[in-house]
């Protein structure tokens, strides 16, 4: 029985411990910053004032980006919609010749994103990219800026954030009970009048929260503008990184984030209210597995599959590209011609070859690894303790440890640059602003949500007899949680740590407010390499780097994934296995794999809990 | 051995049990008995340690022992999923309360040995990781680290009911042989009635919280001390009035007119019993159902519909519509 009065919660030394620890580190880290980045904006000398809102509506730059923020989210809403169902319906519910190849091309955006997309989309269609330049040999009089501004920005950013399709409503269609389809063919109705009346309702709620978290994306976006907006078409996020580089104007970023962040949290709720009310749960006792639908009408069919194959060409191509400019002269890139005698070994050679090079990699390579540790195993003792012991006070901190899932990642970051720029009693009388130590903080801080919530779940699904069975064999709760506990939510630790070190690795987000100027991370030097005109050797760099992060992130995602699903599937063939016991605890990490049988494994409590943790890390 | 002495469990506002006062002997197999949500697991986990009683004490060999944390208390306790720790092999998941007591790794080899010879483990099995066993042999598992401490009282928290039907009923038998040979005060707790009866010494029926009855299977079934019991533990027939009115009339002066009264299937007889007194009553066939080495038949007789169990030991079937006649021992008849 869980004792959950305080007198039992505060007798354990190592509760309190932890505790202690965690409520100085949100008060710090959670609640000042974002306290003080509110108070400096409206009260700045102590009293209430409307300056920076009035410096915002006197900006026309800065409304302006407002406007194109919620332009650019409303025209993602739909335009990934669009792909996104269109690919997860070729891939998972319609028998399309070759899905499976089709699968991995439009699953490219799993192991790239973010900065490192923006950058290989502008090397290859920007002012100066291959395409371009190439086309431009041939027609010299096209704009060689024809790849940029609100056309370029909705159309890597629409192909970006499909993932959160892919992933999420890939497992929904999964979990449909294949008999109501079948009930439904009995009945005479067709495929269309299937996928309009039975799938598609059936997936609504998921739509849904996919849609909100696309907008999300869209409205943070910060990376893509960047990259590709061009002088015309800046958005919010840009805006807020311009003008927090000077004191004068570091009101008015404050106030664009806060409004970021308004909007972030009005859409979240949003989302959880619908989340609550409608999700539509299989009411089969015995579910029968999705089988795939043939396209009967021939003509549909081969339409459906030449765009399937058009779009696959769209996603696979960047990333074939990269692979192979990666080991191109860079001249050869920049005029468009490639012959034989451009192939080379140099790029890598450099990457690898000059320390100077290396560095931002290893860099990142070092903050991703301490911040993905740091977060999990501090979150394994206060998941312990969250799951152990539930009272007003453990609700309070586990409702704070979630705010930054509903604040943008750009307003952390800025909120922590204005708090620790001064001596700070909390921290010592510290100053961490300029210092290595505060992006690893905000690499600890963004990370909390996601890991917290898979943890407790790994936890919760341990079955409380282990411990009392423990107990009863007369191990004390440390020995517990060491030889039982650890063990079974392992799995998801490094899980979680492999997936938190992977989104971590090609941040640009908060990097770009908090690095420290001798340890330039990896997204900045990736950002670097586009900007100017003569940048040729930090593109063939920038395309060193990008294969280099394919690999790691492939190989992590199939660490995670892959081999996850492969023992899932064998665990779950096994007869005679009681309910609850052994192998309960099962990896409930929030993503399906290439297969869909296994797609239908993902546990239904942590796909909600998973859904905003992916929006973060994708933005591009 | 195990005495609970106005033993009271809360959880917040809700009473689970309100007063509970219970004996179990040295070397018994104690039942408890009940539906779900009757407070059986309730007082099997506060015997164990696992919840603190709000009053009363608990006794164990004579000592207070609501106090003392579980491990302390010389209980050993086998789980309703077994609770065997799936990232560990079955030797390590019995060696581990040894482990625990910093147990020598010769002395521990040897005693998980010499339990799993006990409870029929192979050591092939030793060496396997427990989701490679079958249901009946990770039940195995979790006695053998249940016993291998040495306790002095066995706790079973409805340990067959992950298991399919036949192999229920067998390992039934090998856990009440299991308990013989080693003598160990056993306390069990079942839904199943049928489990209940064959395996106890004595049983504790019960009910919201509060013991109906306790004692020996047979005088649980035959002299059921409350209605809630005469219902619960096997099949009965409750008796109209009229019904009622007629055996007063014809020899069973004895019985209450105006109580509830019920009478146990099998006490129907369509023959005249080989002795004792009975009543003849006339009634008819109204429904048969065949069970193989039984047969259910559903008569109606005297403003009552009764059904009764007859062996189907060759006599020619009646079928609905048939008049027959009743046999019935008016002694048998429950009454509350």
């Amino acid at each position: 029985m869980r004792n959950s009065s305080w007198r039992a919660m505060l007798r354990s030394p190592l509760v309190v411990v932890v505790l202690v620890v965690l409520v100085w580190f949100v008060a710090t880290f959670l609640v000042l910053p974002n306290a003080t980045l509110l108070i400096s904006t409206f009260f700045p000398d102590g009293k209430i004032s409307f300056r920076a809102l009035e410096k915002l509506v006197s900006s026309e730059r800065a409304l302006n980006s407002l406007w194109h923020s919620f332009a650019l989210a409303a025209t993602l809403a739909v335009t990934v919609n669009v792909v996104g169902i269109f690919i997860v319906l070729v891939t998972d519910y319609f028998k399309i010749r070759g899905s499976r190849v089709l699968w991995l091309g439009y699953a490219t955006t799993l192991i790239y994103g973010g900065i490192v997309l923006a950058a290989g989309y502008n090397f290859i269609y920007g002012k100066y990219g291959f395409i371009t330049n190439a086309v431009r040999n041939v027609f010299p009089d096209i704009d060689p800026n024809w790849f940029s501004g609100y056309f370029a920005v909705v159309v890597v950013m629409t192909l970006a954030t499909t993932t959160n399709h892919m992933l999420f409503l890939g497992s929904s269609l999964a979990k449909i009970d294949y008999q109501t389809i079948e009930a439904a063919r009995n009945m005479g109705a067709s495929t269309w009048r299937i996928l309009w009346r039975i799938v598609l309702p059936a997936l609504r709620p998921m739509i849904f929260a996919v849609t909100v978290l696309t907008f999300l994306t869209g409205l943070g976006a910060l990376t893509a503008p960047l990259v590709l907006g061009g002088t015309d078409f800046q958005t919010i996020a840009p805006m807020i990184l311009t003008f927090s580089k000077s004191s004068g104007s570091r009101d008015l970023a404050a106030l664009l984030a806060i409004i970021l962040g308004l909007a972030t949290i009005v859409l979240l709720a949003m989302m959880n209210r619908v989340e609550k009310s409608g999700t539509y749960f299989s009411v089969a006792k015995v579910a029968t597995p999705l089988q795939k639908q043939p396209i009967r009408n021939p003509v549909a069919n081969v339409l459906v599959h030449v765009v399937a194959y058009m779009l696959f060409v769209i996603y696979a191509l960047p990333v074939l590209l990269i692979v192979l400019f990666s080991f191109l002269e860079a001249n050869a890139i920049s005029t468009g011609t490639i012959t034989w005698d451009a192939f080379t070994l140099a790029n890598y050679a450099t990457v690898f070859g000059t320390p100077a090079v290396l560095k931002p990699f290893v860099v990142s390579v070092v903050y991703s690894a301490l911040a993905s540790l740091i977060v999990v195993l501090g979150m394994l003792f206060v998941a312990r303790v969250f799951q152990k012991h539930r009272n007003p006070m453990t609700s309070l901190l586990e409702y704070l440890l979630h705010i930054p899932w509903i604040l943008p990642t750009i307003l952390i970051a800025l909120a922590l640059v204005m708090t620790f720029d001064r001596p700070n009693p909390l921290i010592g009388g510290q100053v961490l602003t300029g210092t290595t130590m505060l992006l690893l903080v905000a690499y600890v801080i963004i990370k909390i949500p996601f890991t917290l919530r898979l943890l407790k779940a790994a936890f919760a699904s341990v079955p409380e007899s282990l411990e009392d069975a423990a107990r009863i064999l007369g191990a004390g709760p440390l020995f517990t949680l060491r030889t039982v506990l650890v063990p079974l939510v392992l799995p998801t630790a490094a899980a979680i740590t492999a997936l938190n070190f992977n989104s971590l690795l090609d941040d640009y987000d908060a990097a770009v407010f908090l690095y420290h100027p001798l340890y330039e991370p990896l997204g900045l030097a990736i950002r670097a390499s586009t900007e100017g005109e003569n940048n040729l050797d930090a593109m063939s760099i920038t395309f060193v780097y990008t294969v280099l992060l394919m690999i790691i992130m492939g190989f992590t995602m199939w660490l995670v994934y892959g081999r996850g699903g492969a023992s899932r599937r064998r665990r779950r063939s096994r007869p005679g296995r009681p309910r609850g016991g052994a192998g309960a605890a099962a990896v409930p990490v929030p993503m399906p794999v290439p297969v869909p049988v296994a797609a239908a494994a993902v546990t239904v409590a942590a796909v909600p809990a998973a859904v905003p943790a992916a929006a973060p890390g994708s933005q591009p | 051995m195990i005495r609970f002495e106005n033993i009271e469990v809360t959880f917040g506002e809700q009473v689970a049990i309100p007063q509970l006062n219970l004996q179990v002997e040295q070397g018994e197999f104690f039942t408890l008995l009940g539906p779900s949500g009757c407070g059986k697991t309730t007082a099997l986990r506060t015997l164990a340690g696992f919840i603190e009683p709000s009053a009363g004490e608990i006794y164990i060999d004579g000592k207070a022992a609501s106090k003392l944390p579980s491990e302390k208390r010389s209980v050993g306790m086998v789980f309703q999923n077994y609770a065997l720790f799936p990232s560990m092999s079955v030797r390590e998941n019995i060696a581990f309360g040894l482990k625990v007591r910093k147990t020598g790794k010769v002395e521990t080899d040897r005693l998980v040995d010499e339990i799993a010879a006990q409870v029929e483990l192979t050591p092939e099995q030793l060496a396997k990781n427990v989701s490679e066993l079958s249901g009946g042999q990770q039940q195995r598992v979790a006695i053998a680290r249940a016993l291998v401490l040495k306790p002095r009282i066995l706790l079973l928290d409805e340990p067959l009911s992950n298991l399919d039907a036949k192999l229920r009923v067998q390992l039934r038998e090998q856990l009440k042989n299991l308990q013989r040979e080693l003598g160990i005060t056993t306390v069990y707790v079942t839904h199943d009635q049928e489990e209940a009866l064959t395996m106890s010494d004595r049983i504790a029926v019960f009910n919201h919280g509060v013991v109906e009855q306790v004692g020996t299977p047979e005088e649980i079934y035959n002299r059921s001390a409350t209605e809630f019991v005469a219902t619960f533990v096997g099949a009965t027939n409750r008796l109209s009035g009229e019904f009622l009115q007629h055996l007063r009339g014809s020899g069973g002066e004895f019985l209450a007119a105006e109580k509830s009264s019920y009478l146990r299937l099998e006490k129907v007889g369509l023959q005249p019993p080989a002795r004792g007194a009975s009543i003849r009553l006339d009634g008819v066939i109204a429904d048969r159902v065949y069970q193989g080495s039984h047969s259910t038949y559903t008569i109606d007789s005297n403003g009552s519909r009764l059904r009764a169990l007859v062996p189907e030991n060759g006599a020619l079937p009646l079928a609905p519509g048939a008049k027959a006649q009743l046999y019935i021992d008016p002694s048998s008849i429950l009454q509350y």
